[in-house]
């Protein structure tokens, strides 16, 4: 442990770190350069230091740091844990990164009305398994539910593998108490769905932190299907994979989830974790089916039946609970399983209609066979919801550049092919350029309107979602490679 | 509204999009002017000439809301969205479609239909709403807190502004969250901050099959408690309900307190609910009617958005919805109560507003809220029609999208 001398600490006390002290209390205050390198990225490659680091215990104490920050014209960024991928909680300006982790309570669970009432710094995983014991779920469960926060999963409206039937996270919120920019506190919504007034509950979700804190989160609870199926179906080909998911769709059935790993993914991850994916196959999908055991039975029949009739090589259905996990953790590990057969990878995330997948999954083996990468593929096929890795070696002089490019090239198809620069980790800073590829400048004045009303000037998560800002300038990704400082994965 | 500011708007859409404006009475006013734009240009073409001429539009599609929010300040134009009905963009592979706004919910169930497909939204009074109203109101159904309301089924929109412009947000996909969800913004906003031209939705399967189970109890509190046994069995339903004795008579049953269930899925499913339903009924001693298919449920839709009397709506928790139906029963209401939105509905041929505060009181003191969903302007000056909480931020953002306050102005609050 390095012990900083006195001198060391009362040249970094700022003014501005005296009034966060006051505010929070010394202890919870970070403001020494050392310590302030884990606040100086998230989960991409973009990294600046902030002043100061804040650890607020309540509302209040979040509220007196936005005051602080603002007498003192500092710049805010929120920060959950830290797994965002698209850079919206690098602190580019410097200023005052508010870390809500210590707020990570679950205050209320009211099993009856089924409600849920949480501080943002909880982790998912755990509201997951607290519910779990009423035999409730809160639906959305992002990937990195082990590590990622309910304040993170609103500031980007985080989605997951059980979208596709459930919808995003701001299908499952009812209220937020939030800071506003100007340190005042609001609610936003209540225990209620479909309160009078403006959706500003539904407009504040997603809102990558640009227009308040949330401190406080209300969330509805489902009640846990009485019968999940889980089946993996092996296909020679993404293409027959990718024709299977439209086909069950085109059927009326909805799976809760609709998963595909490409031969890449497959080769990555059965080595390492053993879950029983077959190693020569082309594409599995992962399908998942919940309801009343009448239903699921026939569900799976169905399901099985379109596989076949798709040239699936096999189709299994795990046949117990821990058969079921073995086939989501090489879904869930996926992306971890990448880092152990590359040096770097950098993960995209983009939508297509679903019905274009075919022709997009080819344009993008054809982009990065092109460009000299492999490129794997693991995503939730059915809401068309990309996630191409693309592998490289930063050694290579240039690659990272080349990486970069393919990245946009491949956005590039998503937005031709009618879809979106982004599915669920949110533009960020990473994204800011794409906007103008989907939204015109009247959209963009709108938004632009948006944080003005809210009273979040250029000082509130600064250079984050819309691609201009002052003192900014227009961030493209290849700007990101400029601060590349360490080796590691790409994300 | 001066003779030059009507010249300025006359002109602004071809005379042959002009209606007569005595068609298009709201709150007993006649607006001096009517048209009936049919593109999204020509809407925000009007809606610039009305704010450069400083007089208020008010956007109006089937006209079966037009009692909700508070009286209109002013009223010099009637946009009728109504020539706005195409189906836009339909992907039923991709479950999405996109359609202009003044589209009636009939209409676009019909398209839907033909692909087995539907938006699953009931809002009242029937299917006769637009899809721009639909939105714009935001008012849930039977089937909401089972499934999803309109407000999270929309996937982007097409907003026309007081600044000529056309503003989007979202997209046609069905996962997407880039930038600022402002479709949301829009939802439930009556047009405060924009007209609403055209909007994009996630479309379900439409269900294999659907029952309809009535139970007649002794009670609310043992209605309450069935439902609940019911509604904890994770069953596939649509619809769960707690009826007064008033209610259940309204909706064709006989006036005793009822649980009104809808089971949604094929044949072997239904059969499982019919069983619950069965069972929990032997065990809670109440009384099982014939099924009644759908009528009940629509007798209540329609009840829920008359076009006299007064409709107010409560958002309570589930386990206060039999206390909160009893308390507007008391008022001398006709009030039924949806299990899993929370959502208890409360009709009457006039209220005064020392009832609706009374109610609102109960509401708020369980953690809800009270809307007035229809009444006489009278009562919706004297009674906060939404007693929203947050009025400051919708202020500002009137004041960044709408600022002269053409659309709708005093629907909200004042000048918003």
């Amino acid at each position: 442990m390095r012990i900083s001398s006195p001198l060391r600490r009362s040249a970094h006390r700022t003014p501005l770190v005296r009034a966060l002290q006051g505010a929070v209390g010394a202890p919870n205050v970070v403001y020494l350069p050392e310590d302030l390198l884990a606040y100086e990225y998230d989960a991409t490659i973009e990294r600046h230091q902030p002043e100061a680091v804040v650890f607020p215990g309540g509302t209040e104490e979040v509220a007196a740091c936005v005051r602080v920050a603002a007498e003192h014209g500092a710049p805010i960024v929120p920060r959950g844990s830290g797994t965002g991928l698209a850079g919206g909680a690098v602190p580019v300006r410097g200023g005052v990164v508010i870390v809500l982790t210590r707020m990570n309570r679950i205050i209320e669970i009211d099993p009856r009305d089924r409600v849920a009432v949480v501080e943002p710094g909880l982790i998912n995983l755990t509201l997951q398994e607290a519910c779990a014991r009423y035999g409730l779920l809160y639906a959305p469960d992002p990937s990195s539910q082990r590590i990622c926060t309910l304040g993170g999963n609103i500031a980007s409206n985080s989605g997951g593998p059980h979208t596709l039937a459930h919808g995003s996270t701001v299908n499952h919120v009812l209220g937020v108490e939030v800071v506003l920019p100007d340190g005042r506190v609001t609610w936003f919504g209540g225990r209620q769905p479909d309160a009078p007034g403006v959706d500003l509950r539904g407009l504040f979700v997603g809102s990558e932190g640009t227009l308040g804190i949330v401190t406080r989160i209300c969330v509805r609870l489902e009640r846990a299907p009485e019968a999940v199926r889980t089946m993996l179906a092996v296909f020679e080909s993404i293409d027959d994979a990718s024709e299977a998911v439209s086909a069950i769709i085109r059927r009326g059935i909805i799976p809760v989830a609709l998963e595909m790993l490409d031969q890449e993914i497959i080769r990555a991850v059965e080595p390492r974790l053993h879950v029983g994916y077959p190693m020569d196959a082309g594409a599995v999908l992962l399908i998942e089916v919940e309801g009343l055991r009448e239903a699921v039975t026939e569900d799976e029949a169905a399901v099985i039946a379109v596989c076949r009739e798709l040239h699936a090589r096999e189709v299994r259905t795990a046949g117990t609970e821990e058969e079921r996990a073995r086939l989501w953790e090489g879904r869930k590990g996926g992306i971890g399983a990448i880092g152990a057969i590359s040096p770097n990878f950098y993960i995209l995330d983009g939508v297509v209609p679903r019905t274009r997948l075919p022709e997009v999954m080819r344009d993008i083996m054809r982009l990065s066979e092109a460009a000299g990468f492999r490129c794997a593929n693991i995503f939730h096929a059915g809401d068309g919801n990309l996630h191409p890795n693309i592998m490289f070696d930063e050694l290579e002089p240039g690659a990272t550049e080349r990486v970069l490019a393919l990245g946009g090239q491949i956005m590039r198809v998503c937005v031709d092919a009618g879809g979106s620069i982004t599915g669920e980790h949110g533009v960020g800073l990473e994204k800011r350029s794409y906007m103008e590829w989907i939204f015109g400048p009247a959209d963009l004045d709108a938004m632009g309107r948006i944080r003005i009303a809210f009273g979040a000037d250029e000082r509130f998560n600064p250079c984050k979602m819309l691609p201009t800002g002052r003192g900014c300038g227009h961030a493209h990704a290849s700007e990101l490679l400029r601060h590349l400082q360490t080796p590691g994965v790409y994300v | 509204m001066t003779a030059a500011a009507a010249d300025r708007v006359e002109a602004a859409l071809p005379p042959e999009r002009r209606r007569p404006a005595e068609e298009y009475p709201v709150d007993g006013l006649i607006p001096r002017i009517a048209f009936r734009p049919r593109t999204a240009d020509e809407v925000a073409t009007l809606l610039h000439a009305a704010d450069a001429a400083d007089v208020v539009v008010v956007p109006l599609g089937a006209r079966t809301a037009l009692r909700l929010g508070r009286p209109l300040a002013r009223y010099d134009v009637a946009l009728d969205t109504t020539a706005l009905n195409r189906v836009v963009a339909y992907e039923p592979e991709d479950l999405t479609v996109t359609v202009e706004a003044g589209i009636t919910l009939k209409a676009l169930q019909s398209v839907l239909g033909e692909r087995g497909q539907y938006l699953p939204v009931d809002p009242p009074p029937d299917d006769r709403v637009t899809v721009g109203g639909l939105l714009a109101t935001a008012r849930p159904g039977a089937w909401r807190g089972h499934l999803p309301a309109a407000r999270d089924l929309v996937l982007g929109a097409t907003v026309a502004t007081p600044q000529a412009t056309l503003v989007h947000s979202g997209g046609r996909v069905v996962k997407n969250v880039s930038g600022y969800d402002m479709h949301r913004m829009h939802t439930g906003a009556l047009g405060a901050f924009g007209v609403i031209v055209e909007a994009s939705f996630k479309v379900a399967p439409l269900p294999a099959g659907r029952r309809t189970f009535v139970l007649e109890c002794a009670h609310l509190e043992q209605a309450s408690e069935l439902a609940f046994a019911l509604w904890d069995r994770a069953l596939p339903l649509r619809g769960l309900a707690l009826l007064s004795n008033a209610a259940a008579a309204a909706a064709g049953l006989p006036a005793a307190p009822h649980v009104l269930i809808e089971g949604v899925g094929r044949a072997a499913v239904l059969h499982r609910v019919a069983d619950a339903v069965k069972t929990q009924a032997a065990l809670l001693h109440a009384v099982r009617g014939v099924e009644p298919g759908d009528a009940p449920w629509t007798q209540l839709r329609t009840l829920a958005g008359p076009q006299t009397g007064c409709v107010v709506r409560l958002g309570v928790p589930a386990s206060r919805v039999a206390a909160a139906v009893e308390a507007a029963s008391e008022a001398g209401c006709v009030a039924w109560g949806y299990l899993a939105s929370g959502s208890v509905l409360a009709t009457a041929a006039s209220l005064d507003t020392s009832t609706v505060e009374r109610l609102r009181a109960h509401a708020v003191e369980a953690g809800g809220f009270l809307q007035i969903e229809a009444a006489d302007a009278s009562l919706r000056a004297t009674a906060d029609p939404f007693a929203t909480p947050e009025r400051d931020l919708v202020r500002a953002l009137k004041a960044q999208f709408d600022p002269r306050g053409t659309i709708n102005r005093g629907r909200w609050m004042e000048g918003v």
